[in-house]
């Protein structure tokens, strides 16, 4: 873990970059927590990998799903939150699946990821979420997610406008979208569900909440 | 037989050519599906992915308003069936406080295992006008369908059969193959391209490997994404039906090209090959 680097004495010290973490140093406030809201037994993890070897998307995630597992034992919260992890998880439940103890891999992840989007932190897939911030406009809207409209709404994101234009793939994606609604398959004009308004009180009354 | 039908969001989008053929074959079948009255969107990755709660109350109302009518839902898209199922779990475990006075008492049909049920296959195969002989063809089911086992009740989910059991009852040529359940990236492909197209790739590859000429899907947005990647023309294009659009070709003695038309990978080279459209 700690990669020593030598100075001119030719005495090594610690890379302060990397400085060890002290395990157990929290206790098990945040194990605890997340146990106690997930119902997941992440206790009962004994590192087999089993899960990270079933998740189609682990070769894109900094924390593998396992030592994402070991990293709620240890109290690990921020290196958790922070962590491309939550966000490209695609909730699969390959990992939940193939697990040998039935650790809720994949609701511990996402359960993480409810938490980092309740935060002030910065996800490190910041397109991920932007998306499904979107997609919730978009549904808190009109009760039903329109395509067209769920895609216009994000395009027109700043952050994810300006990358599509520097990028070049601006062009495409409006391409992409005519062939679309020549064939028929993007309808700018749907109904909507009068039943919003009761959604939008329920929306109130989950704010903030956490299941 | 009355049925209340949850259709989902792509339903009145990108998944128009799903929407008919579910149309003609209940039709064809006899069975009336009634739209949930008012529906609206069950919130799908993104409500769970920022709000756990959210993710309940979303599908709660649609719930509630099938019990209103009385009748057991339906749902054909994999992820619609699965937040439905999920919800109405939480609703009994009174896990939270619902704005609605939902019971979660009725049952929550997929549709492929409704129609995979053996009286139905029987009803089926006994409409089966043109069998579909001589098409082979690879199941695939996604991931939201099967699992978690302890949500969709899937006991078979390492090897789901129900696809398979209806595309053998229209007479096509199944094959097996190990992806059938692995995840198509759906979810991610918007806002990161690259590993969802990693992941459709090679689904679209090991069904190649396995010999087959298309594929069957039972969930919109898993068609559209195997679908649309093919849009730059593949060399050898793979086209992916939903398996009622299956169904209805079989159903009639001459299909109609027209029902294809909005497919990117066009299936009307094959079936004209397979002499199965005119
Ligand atoms: S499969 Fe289960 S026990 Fe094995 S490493 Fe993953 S979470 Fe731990
Ligand atoms: S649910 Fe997430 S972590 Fe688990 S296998 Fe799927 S993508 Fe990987």
């Amino acid at each position: 873990m700690n990669t020593p680097v030598t100075d001119q004495k030719n005495v090594t010290q610690p890379n302060p970059a990397k400085k060890r973490k002290l395990i157990g140093d929290r206790g098990n406030y945040f194990l605890n927590r997340i146990q106690g809201e997930t119902g997941a037994n992440v206790s009962a993890c004994y590192q087999c990998e089993r899960c990270t070897n079933a998740c189609p998307v682990s070769y894109f995630m900094d924390i593998k799903p396992h030592q994402a597992m070991r990293y709620v034992q240890l109290g690990w919260r921020e290196d958790l939150l922070t962590s491309s992890t939550i966000w490209v998880c695609l909730s699969c439940e390959m990992c939940t699946t193939y697990c040998p103890n039935e650790v809720g891999v994949a609701e511990v992840i996402n359960h993480l990821r409810n938490i980092a989007a309740h935060s002030s932190i910065t996800p490190k897939e910041r397109n991920l979420a932007v998306f499904h911030q979107t997609f919730l406009e978009v549904l808190r809207k009109s009760g039903r997610v329109n395509e067209f409209r769920l895609m216009n709404a994000y395009y027109l994101k700043p952050n994810i406008l300006h990358e599509k234009i520097k990028s070049g793939s601006f062009k495409e994606e409006i391409l992409l979208g005519l062939t679309l609604f020549r064939k028929g398959r993007l309808k700018p004009f749907t109904a909507r569900s009068k039943a919003i308004k009761d959604i939008q009180k329920a929306y109130k009354q989950a704010r903030g909440e956490i299941v | 037989m009355k049925l209340s039908f949850y259709p989902g969001c792509s339903l009145e989008g990108m998944a128009v050519d799903y929407a008919r053929s579910i149309d003609a074959v209940f039709q064809a079948l006899d069975i009336d599906l009634i739209e949930i009255d008012d529906w609206s969107c069950c919130g799908a990755t993104a409500a769970h992915s920022l709000s756990e709660a959210m993710s309940v109350i979303l599908p709660a109302r649609n719930l509630y308003a099938a019990e209103q009518m009385g009748l057991d839902i339906v749902s054909c898209c994999a992820n619609c069936f699965n937040r439905l199922r999920f919800s109405q779990q939480m609703i009994q475990k009174r896990v939270l406080d619902i704005p609605w006075p939902v019971t979660g008492d009725l049952k929550v049909h997929d549709m492929t295992r409704f129609l995979a049920d053996p009286d139905m296959i029987k009803q089926i195969e006994k409409r089966v006008l043109k069998p579909l002989s001589g098409l082979k063809l690879v199941c695939y089911y996604g991931c939201q369908m099967v699992r978690p086992p302890r949500i969709t009740g899937y006991t078979d989910y390492e090897n789901p059969q129900t696809l398979d059991r209806i595309s053998t009852a229209t007479g096509a040529q199944v094959i097996d193959w190990s992806y059938k359940a692995t995840c198509c990236g759906a979810s991610i492909g918007i806002a990161r391209r690259e590993i969802g197209d990693s992941l459709t790739k090679r689904l679209l590859d090991k069904a190649r490997q396995a010999g087959a000429e298309a594929i069957v899907v039972s969930c919109p947005l898993c068609q559209s994404n195997l679908d649309m990647i093919q849009k730059d023309g593949l060399e050898r294009p793979i086209p992916i039906f939903y398996f009622t659009e299956l169904l209805r070709l079989s159903f009639s003695d001459r299909g109609n090209p027209r029902w294809f038309k909005t497919h990117f990978a066009n299936p009307v080279p094959l079936l004209k090959a397979k002499r199965l459209l005119r």
